[in-house]
């Protein structure tokens, strides 16, 4: 393990003190990413021009009186949000040569809170993975040991945070995607509550489950991001209007009397031993921390993975029409009809998972299927969400693994398309039920971080920050880094 | 059980193709994938409202007034082909 990496509160530390301007930092981050990025393969598209441009009027704002805690940070986003004028590809060949004529709202918000942003971070091919292996600009590689892989979807942005590239990147999680991967990679990563944050930009995965939100290495950071990210949104219909507390300004709370429920389907034959071990250590610091542990049941969290692999799809193979070869982004050579073009373009221009994604979409929302699984999923998804709001009334906070695994091998063959959607067994439950939920460094094992997960009630995130902050004043896995100097091309 | 026929009907009903050589792996990754789904057919959901919105919101309007978030031009300038201000596709009349 090599030194401290610094953080979000470390760095508006230093800027406010004037000891480091933002240009130093950004120069700093731009020159650690071409340094690492060959090896990790995190970041597809590098904006050198624009972040010295933005770190230079954070420095002037800085100078005219200008405070904010984020000012002048440097960031990375997945490259699943919409950049105005920055290549914005969801890692598909589909959209790989896409400039947005318009930002993210997620972007302007942090853009607007003075963050710099140093580019797009690699990811799953529409965010449809949980490897990070099926981006059409390659696989990324876990900082931690380079034959793994750091998660998904939002793997590259993990690993850029992992890697120190930059302090905070955003993700977006439909089914675990920023849980998942903060897990694999030792860092923090919040889901917000669904309509919490706005979707305005977003590329459409599963609409009714994508959120987007933090990823950074302490829970500290992650809510004086989230204060910049949330809020209501005209351009997103699903977004909630509803006032945004200060989330950074609740962390302080002790959490003696808190009641944490342990479902004992989260400790499950998915899980395996060494890391059931690791988290079980994890929630008995929240109880010598003053908590209560109460155990509970959420007996469909298997059948989450049957039912998220219903809607998810659906939802995708309808949101993915779009992409049809006429309006935008890849289209066949010489198509000799239309026909023939929308055929040869989506064929040529998606990868083989965002494919059999499409399929088995296309087929659940077919007449003759539609109420065997799209509708009858629907309905399991209502059962899902009562279980863990029934739960949630009995206790403040749900917690246990974020994932069944550490980092898995690069190429395993050994995993077939199922075995690899059961990594999502922990983390698919609050996307269904909409809820916020939080991955925490809670260990290692066999030198690979371990993620603890804690799900919240609807908007519950300052009381899940607030959790995590204690657990990270009591603990140092989040201060863990992996060794950089094997990163180095 | 889905036979290959039927995944290639599906295929065709989401413009993509898929080849000679793939059709059996697809196949039976389909059906692989299908298996996982057999959990929901036996669980009772009688009077149960499907969940469209995880917040059970429902959709909220805005005021019926045209507004320009994105001109033209700039929704233009990723087209493959076009011309003036139309995309062009194959042609679709003889």
């Amino acid at each position: 393990m090599s030194g401290l990496l610094p953080t979000i509160s470390s760095l508006a530390r230093q800027l406010s003190e004037g000891s480091v301007s933002s240009r130093e930092l950004v120069e700093d981050a731009i020159a650690r990413t071409e340094q690492i990025n060959p090896t990790l393969n995190t970041v597809i598209s590098l904006d050198k021009e624009g972040a010295l441009a933005a770190a230079g009027r954070a420095d002037q704002a800085r100078a005219d009186g200008a405070t904010s805690p984020l000012l002048g940070v440097p960031m990375l986003h997945k490259d699943i949000f919409c950049t105005q004028g920055v290549r914005t590809s969801c890692a598909s060949k589909m959209l790989a040569d896409f400039i947005p004529p318009y930002n993210a709202t997620v972007v302007n918000k942090l853009h607007d809170a003075g963050m710099v942003s140093l580019g797009k971070c690699n990811m799953d091919e529409f965010a449809m993975g949980s490897s990070n292996e099926t981006s059409f600009f390659g696989a990324v590689k876990n900082p931690w040991d380079v034959t793994r892989v750091p998660g998904g979807s939002s793997g590259g942005s993990a690993a850029a945070v992992a890697a120190g590239l930059v302090p905070m990147a955003t993700g977006t999680d439909t089914g675990g995607s920023i849980r998942q991967p903060a897990a694999l990679c030792g860092i923090t990563g919040l889901k917000p509550t669904y309509g919490r944050v706005s979707r305005y930009g977003m590329i459409a995965f599963a609409s009714s489950m994508d959120q987007a939100g933090p990823m950074a290495r302490t829970a500290e950071d992650c809510a004086l991001v989230l204060n910049a990210m949330a809020g209501h949104d005209l351009l997103d219909s699903t977004c909630a209007d509803l006032p945004v507390p200060d989330y950074a300004a609740t962390l302080e709370r002790g959490i003696e009397g808190l009641r944490v429920g342990i479902p004992k389907e989260f400790f499950s034959s998915h899980l395996n031993a060494a890391v059931a071990k690791t988290v079980t250590t994890a929630i008995k610091e929240l109880e010598a921390a003053g908590a209560t542990i109460v155990d509970v049941s959420l007996p469909s969290t298997d059948l989450g993975v049957s039912t998220y692999y219903v809607i998810a799809p659906a939802e995708a193979s309808a949101n993915l029409s779009r992409y049809d070869g006429v309006r935008y982004g890849y289209r066949c050579d010489s198509p000799t009809d239309l026909q023939d073009l929308y055929l040869r373009s989506r064929t040529e221009g998606f990868g083989e998972e965002v494919k059999r994604r499409i399929l088995i979409g296309t087929f659940t929302l077919s007449a003759a299927s539609y109420d065997q699984y799209f509708m009858k999923a629907q309905q399991v998804r209502r059962l899902i969400a009562e279980e863990y709001q029934s739960v949630l009334k009995d206790v403040d906070v749900i917690a246990g693994p974020s994932a069944p695994n550490t980092a898995f091998v690069l190429n395993d063959d050994s995993k077939s398309v199922t075995d690899m959607y059961m990594e999502d067994v922990f983390t698919i439950g609050a996307n269904l039920a909409g809820l916020p939920a939080i991955s925490v460094p809670a260990g290692l094992v066999d030198g690979l971080p371990v993620g603890m997960q804690l799900i919240g009630p609807r908007f519950g995130e300052a009381e899940l920050l607030n959790i995590a902050h204690q657990f990270q004043r009591r603990t140092d896995w989040h201060s863990l880094t992996p060794n950089l100097e094997g990163l180095t091309g | 059980m889905t036979d290959a026929a039927t995944v290639r009907d599906v295929a065709a009903l989401a413009r993509l193709a898929i080849s000679d050589q793939d059709i059996e792996n697809a196949t039976a990754e389909f059906n692989q994938t299908l298996a996982l789904f057999d959990a929901l057919g036996t669980t009772d959901t009688t009077d149960v409202a499907p969940m469209i919105n995880p917040l059970d919101a429902a959709q909220r309007l805005r005021t019926d007034q045209i507004e320009t978030l994105v001109d033209r031009a700039g929704l233009m300038q990723n087209a493959p082909a076009s011309e003036e201000d139309y995309f062009l596709v194959p042609r679709v009349l003889d």
